[in-house]
């Protein structure tokens, strides 16, 4: 850095970097399963970053940076990057019952141990599509809760939408979650059909 | 539905997400904590749902390429840069 900065200036942009910086492997993560390619994550993070650069001055200091820093990633993937990606927006309610996975499992007879292990055994990427295949609102509530660890009110605040809303897209997006994991549990041959 | 530390088997049941995401107050996270205590069906489902949890979140991590955090370290600070006027007089200075 040269000396010619201005405190402001520099104060602001070091308090960014030892702040916001470490925060960038969740985010990238993140993106990636938001957009799906590397390049694309890779281009979306540093988009957030550059804005969240700009509205840094107005982060009031002491609230939750973390989540500020997914608002701004989540809307900015929403707004630069889903135009590119044509999916279905919806989930048919009534088609996946509870507990799907699970009785799906114990229909197989496995024994109680068994049933995580196979699905430990699946390779991470058909994970991660199975992940990546839930319409849009419900993979970025599952993913800030169950990949990012965020709670639903934090979950709010970066969506923008009532605890309730989060609450039931994290209830649909996860069921569905579970049919295409079974789905993929069958492909991969890993229960008999 | 049997009910085992003050609680029904199909309200454990319907609240085991929130029990699972921490999101229950003490108090009730205690009620359901005591009632999977004492079920083994319940207590089956829930390490069910935690593993399945917990698997997702494992396999969906995607790692960092080594280069971006340089790339966007670069970037902050030519945006920073670029919203500073030189002082007058004195020559731009290129220091990236």
């Amino acid at each position: 850095m040269s000396s010619r900065d201005g405190a402001g200036q520099d104060g602001l942009e070091s308090r960014f970097e030892a702040e916001a910086l470490p925060l960038l492997p969740g985010m990238y993560s993140a993106a990636y399963r938001l957009t799906r390619n590397a390049s694309d994550a890779e281009d979306l993070v540093q988009e957030t970053f550059l804005r969240a650069y700009r509205g840094f001055h107005q982060f009031e200091p002491g609230t939750n940076l973390k989540a500020w820093l997914y608002r701004i990633l989540t809307n900015t993937f929403i707004n630069s990057y889903r135009k590119k990606q044509r999916e279905p927006q919806t989930i048919s309610d009534d088609e996946v019952e509870e507990w799907y996975l699970y009785s799906k499992m114990s229909e197989e007879g496995m024994e109680p141990s068994a049933e995580s292990t196979v699905l430990e055994s699946l390779p991470d990427e058909d994970v991660q599509e199975a992940l990546s295949s839930l319409p849009e609102q419900f993979r970025i509530a599952v993913l800030l809760a169950d990949v990012e660890g965020f709670s639903y009110k934090e979950i709010a605040e970066i969506t923008d939408v009532p605890i309730g809303t989060v609450m039931s897209r994290l209830h649909r997006g996860r069921k569905a979650l579970e049919k295409r994991l079974w789905e993929v549990v069958r492909e991969r041959g890993l229960v008999r059909d | 539905m049997s009910e085992i530390s003050g609680i029904g088997c199909d309200e454990v049941l319907h609240e085991i997400e929130h029990f699972l995401h921490g999101e229950l107050d003490a108090e009730r996270s205690a009620h359901l904590a005591a009632h999977l205590g004492e079920c083994g069906p319940c207590l089956h489902r829930a390490e069910f749902q935690r593993k399945l949890k917990e698997i997702v979140r494992m396999k969906c991590h995607a790692a960092t390429p080594d280069y971006l955090v340089g790339r966007i370290r670069v970037a902050i600070r030519v945006e920073a840069h670029a919203h500073q006027m030189p002082p007058s007089g004195s020559p731009p200075v290129a220091d990236l």
